[in-house]
């Protein structure tokens, strides 16, 4: 009941809401491509952020191949100079030494990816504004 | 309400209603439903924004960014609304946004001593030809001028003026009330119901 009193208020405009209304009044702007402007970033937006995570992938594996093939070298290198008795009896701790090897790597590369991805992301979204 | 794809829109695009179009382009990210959502509400929406950003290239921009955010909040359209009035909300969004954004440059600029090149910026706009309804919006805040374009130029029902401006539909009201007085005063319109 009540917002149907309010719903009638609203609909008796006076004189003076009438006027202020062919005041505010204006042509209709014509379209002139203007819809098709945006459909178009639209879809340039759309197909970049498809592309990004990919293409961020791909990009930071190209480079993060290279230090992570040094790394892994290191560590083959550095098994090598342990000690031999170290490496055929204690068979407890050797898993320890390429187990912190591998790892070490691993962070590394994780590291490397994730400022990659993100420099990727954060040029992908410079892109589409 | 049943969305049959993007070959369903084959049927004329004037048959269909906003709703549709907006469940269309939300489900199967239809960019041509959203086209003719575009096509249909930017008349409004450019006409809106020229109404508060003065400058029509600027409102052109800020219309087109307006859509590129109505695209991203898409799915937030609850349809409870007419979709015109939520339309309207991003838009508004929008141009506070960018007003924002250019305060803060405006103070960059100021601390680097660009003031003169404002300045001259400022008189070339002064310069220009002003409209009734430009003197009209100058007497006006941002707030006042921002609801009564919504409820004067677009129509827009009080409780719509609200949803948009995320106000009560009292203070809506109110607002308005106190924009037609500072219009009646400013300049010195005499109450229309008595003569």
């Amino acid at each position: 009941m009540t917002s149907k009193i309010i719903n009638m208020a609203e609909k008796l405009r006076d004189a003076e809401d009438r006027m202020l209304e062919s005041l505010f009044a204006s042509e209709p702007i014509a379209d002139d491509g203007f819809s098709q402007r945006v459909v178009r970033r639209i879809r340039r937006r759309i197909w970049i952020r498809r592309l990004a995570l990919p293409v961020a992938m791909v990009v930071g594996g190209a480079i993060a191949i290279k230090p992570a093939s040094q790394i892994l070298v290191a560590a083959s290198k550095l098994l090598t100079v342990v000690p031999q008795d170290v490496v055929v009896k204690p068979a407890e701790w050797l898993p320890q030494v390429q187990g912190i090897a591998i790892s070490g790597s691993l962070v590394q590369m994780a590291i490397y990816g994730t400022v990659l991805l993100g420099v990727g992301l954060l040029g992908a979204r410079a892109l589409t504004d | 309400m049943e969305v049959h794809g993007a070959g369903a829109i084959a049927q004329p695009a004037t048959a269909r209603d906003d709703q549709y179009l907006v469940a269309l382009a939300v489900a199967s990210q239809d960019t041509a439903a959203f086209g003719e959502l575009i096509r249909r509400h930017q008349s409004q929406v450019r006409n809106f924004l020229r109404k508060l950003a003065a400058d029509p290239v600027e409102a052109d921009d800020l219309s087109q960014e307006a859509f590129l955010h109505a695209w991203d909040k898409l799915q937030t359209y609850s349809g409870r609304g007419s979709f015109i009035g939520w339309l309207l909300k991003v838009a508004y969004t929008t141009f506070l946004q960018a007003k924002r954004k250019s305060k803060r440059y405006a103070e960059v600029l100021d601390e680097a001593g660009h003031v003169a090149d404002m300045e001259s910026r400022s008189y070339t706009e002064d310069s220009q030809e002003v409209s009734d309804l430009d003197k009209l919006l100058a007497v006006l805040s941002q707030e006042e001028r921002a609801i009564m374009v919504m409820s004067y130029a677009c129509g827009l029902s009080h409780r719509e003026i609200g949803d948009a401006t995320g106000l009560p539909v009292g203070t809506v009201k109110s607002i308005i009330f106190r924009g037609k007085e500072k219009i009646r005063t400013s300049f010195d319109i005499k109450d229309h119901q008595h003569g």
